[in-house]
């Protein structure tokens, strides 16, 4: 049965008439005949035409369909290749993220660690003192001198317990900044250049203290749908960078706040001191956590790291540093108006 | 008869001819290296089963995604044949089925459809 499935049966049928037709036409003239006999081979031809094509087009369907299957084949491979990726790239993230909470912590533990230290020896020492002056008021053999000098004992320690607690207080109030939580912090619309005028103005007195003059360039009436603490904190930690980096004491200066639109749903905020810059060896660290050059003077190195975290967290938008030699100190964000 | 059920394979159709409740079927892809393995089968079932078909009610359904040439000529020859029992007084519908977004698939079928003369053709889109 199968060895008789033919798929040209009916074509060699005809083929099989034809020919009894021709062999019946030997009556026939000789042309009509030859003419037969040419229609009935061009037929055959025809035929044997239709059998290669559907053979050659039979093999080339088999190889794409094979190439089809290996494509999907290595498309699924690729497709599991890129999922493993982000899988691997995704608790890389994770794991950058816990090693940098990490440093954070340990960063936060070590700065707070001085300045306890300091307080807590002080606190010992001034413990001791009382301790040999009680015994001294009991024997009723207090000298002046001893008094004096108990007295001075008490002003440096209680000063240095005084003076470090808020040190450590302070690291205390900065790692929470870092640590800011997205989801807290307000977002609302708001006037830009009426909402950094505002900032500005809180910042006054620590600006008019140094002398400083602030510029502002901002086009009227471009309204956010943004978190404004986050960029009232990004500001005010610029400019507090550049008065406590950028100039010597009773050197005053020009801080300039430039802001433009950057394509239709973005703004692209300038801000430039003329102060002494930032070497170049630094400019690439000054956002990492606990990078200062004043670690003996107050800097915390957590000012431009909040600066960045809020820039690219809350603000969803990207910052950048540049200081040009002789120049002063120049940050660029770029931030949607609505993130 | 018997009815005629082959399972579908990479290259070849499922085959379900329910010859009792005159409902027959191919559905699947059809690029089969021996033509004559895959259709020989069907076409000595069709054979039999029209020749006594008679005025019987028949619907036929074609559910097919791909083809080769050599299935392309095989269908053409079941249509021919199709056709013929319908002149001879069998109350054959063909169902027509193709991909909704697939116009090579339906113009096979219109193609198909304008050699017949005596079957109650249907192309019908699947979602």
């Amino acid at each position: 049965m199968l060895s008789s499935f033919n798929l040209f049966d009916a074509e060699e049928k005809s083929l099989e008439q034809a020919e009894d037709l021709r062999q019946r036409l030997e009556q026939a003239p000789e042309a009509v005949r030859d003419g037969i006999a040419s229609l009935i081979e061009a037929y055959s031809r025809s035929v044997r035409e239709q059998r290669r094509l559907v053979r050659v087009s039979d093999r080339l369907q088999a190889q794409l369909a094979s190439v089809n299957q290996e494509l999907g084949k290595r498309k699924a491979e690729a497709e599991d290749a890129l999922e493993s990726l982000k899988a691997a790239q995704e608790s890389l993230v994770q794991a950058e993220k816990l090693a940098s909470l990490g440093a954070l912590v340990g960063g936060v533990a070590h700065e707070i660690n001085t300045p306890v230290g300091i307080a807590l020896s002080c606190a010992s020492h001034l413990a001791d003192s009382t301790t040999s002056m009680r015994k001294l008021f009991e024997a009723d053999d207090i000298s002046v001198e001893d008094f004096e000098r108990f007295m001075d004992t008490v002003k440096d320690t209680t000063g240095l317990i005084l003076s470090n607690c808020e040190r450590a207080a302070e690291l205390i109030r900065s790692f929470k900044q870092v640590a800011v939580d997205r989801t807290s912090s307000e977002r609302r619309r708001f006037d830009l250049a009426v909402y950094i005028r505002e900032t500005l103005a809180s910042m006054g007195p620590h600006l008019r203290q140094a002398g400083h003059t602030v510029r502002l360039a901002c086009p009227e009436g471009i309204v956010m749908d943004s978190y404004p603490g986050a960029l009232s904190q990004v500001l005010g930690n610029f400019v507090m960078n550049s008065l406590v980096h950028g100039y010597d004491p009773g050197q005053s200066g020009t801080l300039s706040i430039t802001v433009e639109h950057e394509g239709a749903g973005s703004v692209r905020l300038t801000y430039v001191d003329d102060g002494r810059g930032i070497p170049e060896d630094n400019l690439g660290r000054i956002f990492d956590p606990f990078f200062t050059t004043k670690r003996g003077s107050g800097g915390s190195g957590l000012g431009l790291h909040i600066v960045y975290n809020l820039v690219t967290g809350p603000l969803a938008g990207s910052v950048n540093a540049e200081s040009p030699a002789g120049h002063g100190t120049l940050f660029t964000i770029v931030i949607p108006l609505s993130p | 008869m018997d009815n005629l059920t082959i399972a579908a394979t990479e290259r070849s159709p499922a085959v379900d001819f329910d010859f009792a409740a005159g409902r027959l079927s191919l559905k699947g892809e059809s690029y089969p290296e021996d033509a004559s393995a895959v259709f020989g089968p069907i076409f000595a079932a069709l054979e039999a089963f029209f020749g006594a078909a008679r005025d019987r009610e028949v619907s036929f359904d074609f559910d097919l995604s791909y083809f080769n040439s050599s299935s392309a000529k095989a269908l053409m020859n079941m249509f021919q044949m199709l056709d013929q029992a319908a002149g001879a007084g069998c109350r054959l519908t063909v169902n027509w089925f193709y991909a909704a977004d697939d116009d090579t698939m339906k113009e096979f079928g219109e193609d198909f459809s304008e050699d017949l003369s005596h079957v109650a053709f249907n192309l019908v889109s699947v979602e």
